[in-house]
């Protein structure tokens, strides 16, 4: 089949260098008047520990249970900026927020546990967000269509296919529309259904109705994913495009043009899209990525810089959150022995 | 929170989310008018307009309702509109550019930031970041809205206390501009409009907490008990909603303003037999109502529709001045009734209230909190990158 390349009926959507600037500003502002109205957990960095003594996030049931409900949208901000700009440091941030808000009794409308089972889905910890989402729908104040579609996007990381889809076709039947048809689109498209995939991700570009390019970004972005597993690596270059021109600082796409120009030999390239990716992503898989690239175009001493800062984010992150990056770590070890390694194993 | 994060649509993209409307005559000079829509709740200095968005201000004639009618007031069909438009995205620190067109159709540029003087039109325009002018005891109103009590202490903290908004502020001679048939009563809308073909209306706001307080508590509502209506609301034309959603919105209201009612513990609004409530269908009708014959004073806001719901006749220019206490009037309001006893929620006024000359909100907050890697920068390549 032909895929579907982008015609005149493209969404219009605010810039992406205003929405990035406008994001920051959106959580910095948004943290002031959160942490003076309710002391809560300061943004860790990776060389902190994690809080190891949550606080109660506020003091009294009726403030806690409405300042949980602030706090969500906080999460939701800071969990939008890990996506977009691939900082998982904000997905930390996110994730410790919403254990303390849990913990400190803010769940009590179950708002606090949705933002709990996000956090903890990001880190892949499947089986304890599906019971907080549980816990959530038994509790109430969480509305049930969201929670049926975190529960699907589990689901189907999870390999329960059969209810995924279920749930994802019940939604697309009650609530037609982009956030809807472009979950079940995803999900057709990571199980190969790229035809189906097609309908649907252009229905979903046609449904859009919003001026964020975030979301339109993400699915372009998903769209390019699906081409570049299916090895058309054409359509893949198309949709990846597209999310990083609508959103030239979208860590996901510019780093997965990056490696579909490496595997071309096209090193330089890499090297020219990676650069900027890496002073703004801590995910490990760029510096990563810039590393090999550097290595094959003969720059072996940065190359090797690289490489470090890799590995030690690597160890950072397996000791943090060993569901979500033990395997992509080991993958690392494995593809991208350090230098020491690999005179190791020559010597062998 | 004024009409602060009124829409789970558009969080996302805050350009887009109003935060109030604010209309008032131009103190010390009767006739000019000023109006202000202030968008990006908790922004920064750094916080840029959408470039693809309309900001819009909607203005209409109206005039009281006649006698034996409900409570309103009527809509005329002359349409005046301002609308601003922006280009730019602050790369490299270089300013937003402004587009305002106004209601004859001429264009005047600007700059965000600076003060714009369009003489020939007899109108003046800034846009940029403000302090934010809304002030309310968040903690208080929270705690009213849940426990079904007022739980207001005497003297409360402003929640907004320091937070910014992206503000923008024309002042214009309307009685001139609009024309002799225009006015003196008129009606004054904000919105904001996606600017593609085909524009969709994301938010539209006048009175202040219609959406946060009155329409988005569902526990009351026995008809819908789990639609956010306000996004729905926020994309209807305010000046004429269309039929579909009125029985929801009907059954919201009604729901509500019962509870409102209720938090002194007797009855001031007396609903009808199917539970309409008397404000439901005036509130419905959501636009500031100004009489540009009017001086400027403060404390006018509502005062036009409190004087249309009792049947007397107005004293004041209404709309709503930039240093109102919306939290108390509104509660008093809806509490107490038209003329009910006064009710604070304990914040009397902003830190920094407004000021009396052009641009008239106070300055941003510039030491917003800083912008901090979460991570420590490696080193980035000073070798040449040649192909």
């Amino acid at each position: 089949m032909i895929p579907s390349t982008i015609d005149g009926r493209e969404p219009f959507t605010t810039s992406g260098t205003i929405a990035v600037a406008n994001l920051h500003a959106q959580i910095d502002g948004l943290a002031a008047r959160l942490l003076r109205a309710v002391p809560g957990p300061a943004e860790p960095g990776p060389a902190e520990p994690r809080p190891a003594e949550p606080r109660p996030a506020a003091t009294g049931p009726a403030v806690t249970a409405v300042a949980g409900a602030d706090w969500g949208a906080f999460i939701d901000l800071l969990t939008l900026r890990g996506q977009v700009l691939g900082r998982v440091a904000d997905y930390g941030w996110a994730a410790a927020i919403a254990e303390q808000l849990v913990r400190g009794g803010a769940g009590g409308d179950g708002t606090a546990l949705l933002a709990r089972a996000r956090s903890r889905a990001t880190f892949h910890r499947f089986a304890d967000a599906l019971g907080d989402l549980d816990a959530a729908a038994a509790r109430g104040g969480a509305d049930h269509s969201v929670l049926e579609a975190e529960r699907a996007v589990i689901l189907q990381a999870t390999g329960s296919y059969a209810e995924a889809e279920r749930l994802h076709r019940n939604a697309v039947m009650d609530r037609p529309g982009f956030a809807t048809l472009g979950a079940l689109a995803v999900f057709q498209a990571e199980r190969g259904e790229a035809a189906e995939a097609e309908g649907l991700f252009d229905q979903a570009r046609q449904c859009y109705q919003g001026i964020s390019p975030f979301p339109v970004a993400s699915l372009d972005y998903r769209r390019g994913l699906m081409w570049h597993r299916e090895g058309n690596l054409a359509a893949a270059a198309v949709w990846l495009g597209a999310s990083r021109d609508r959103v030239p600082a979208y860590a996901p796409a510019v780093g997965l043009l990056a490696e579909i120009d490496a595997a071309a030999g096209a090193n330089y390239a890499a090297i020219r899209r990676l650069l900027p990716l890496v002073s703004i992503s801590d995910d490990p898989a760029y510096a990563a990525g810039l590393a090999r690239a550097l290595r094959a175009v003969g720059h072996h001493r940065e190359a090797g810089q690289w490489h470090s800062i890799a590995a030690a984010r690597y160890d950072e992150l397996v000791l943090r959150h060993p569901q979500a990056y033990a395997d992509h770590a080991a993958d690392f070890r494995r593809l991208e022995p350090s230098l020491a390694e690999r005179q190791s194993g020559e010597r062998r | 929170m004024g009409d602060h994060f009124s829409s789970p649509r558009v969080f996302g993209d805050p350009a887009a989310d109003i935060a109030d409307v604010f209309v008032f005559p131009r103190p010390e000079r009767p006739g000019r008018v000023v109006l202000v829509l202030t968008v990006f709740p908790s922004a920064t200095v750094t916080s840029l307009f959408s470039d693809a968005l309309t900001y819009r201000f909607r203005i209409r004639p109206v005039t009281v309702a006649g006698p034996g009618a409900a409570p309103g007031y009527a809509v005329g069909e002359d349409e005046y509109t301002f609308d601003f438009t922006f280009e730019g995205d602050g790369v490299g620190g270089l300013a937003q550019a402004g587009r305002c067109v106004t209601p004859g159709g001429q264009e005047v540029v600007f700059r965000v930031g600076d003060e714009m003087a369009a003489d020939s039109l007899g109108l003046r325009i800034y846009a940029g970041a403000r302090l934010d002018p809304f002030f309310i005891a968040l903690t208080g109103v929270r705690e009213t809205r849940q426990l079904g009590r007022l739980s207001f202490k005497p003297t409360d903290t402003n929640a907004n206390e320091g937070q910014n908004v992206l503000a923008i502020v024309v002042e214009a001679d309307l009685a001139a501009m609009l024309g002799a048939g225009a006015g003196p009563l008129l009606a004054v809308i904000g919105e904001t409009v996606t600017s593609g073909r085909h524009p969709v209306r994301l938010e539209h706001t006048a009175r202040a907490e219609l959406k946060n307080f009155i329409m988005s508590d569902k526990q009351h509502d026995r008809v819908n008990q789990d639609i956010e209506i306000r996004d729905l609301f926020n994309s209807e034309d305010a000046f004429g909603l269309a039929p579909y959603y009125l029985d929801a919105y009907r059954a919201r209201l009604n729901a509500n303003l019962a509870f409102y009612d209720g938090l002194d513990g007797k009855t001031d609004w007396p609903t009808g037999d199917r539970g309409e409530h008397p404000l439901t269908g005036f509130l419905l009708a959501d636009f500031l109502v100004i009489d540009i014959s009017k001086p400027f004073a403060e404390g006018t806001y509502m005062e036009i529709d409190r004087a249309v719901l009792a049947g007397r006749p107005h004293s004041t220019s209404g709309g709503r001045p930039l240093n109102d206490d919306i939290v108390d009037l509104l509660f008093t309001l809806l509490v107490g009734g038209v003329d009910g006893p006064h009710i604070s929620d304990g914040v009397e006024q902003a830190t920094q209230p407004a000021t009396s000359g052009f641009p008239y909100l106070a300055s941003p907050n510039p030491d917003p909190p800083p912008l901090t890697p979460p991570f420590a920068l490696p080193p980035v390549s000073a070798q040449p990158l040649e192909s």
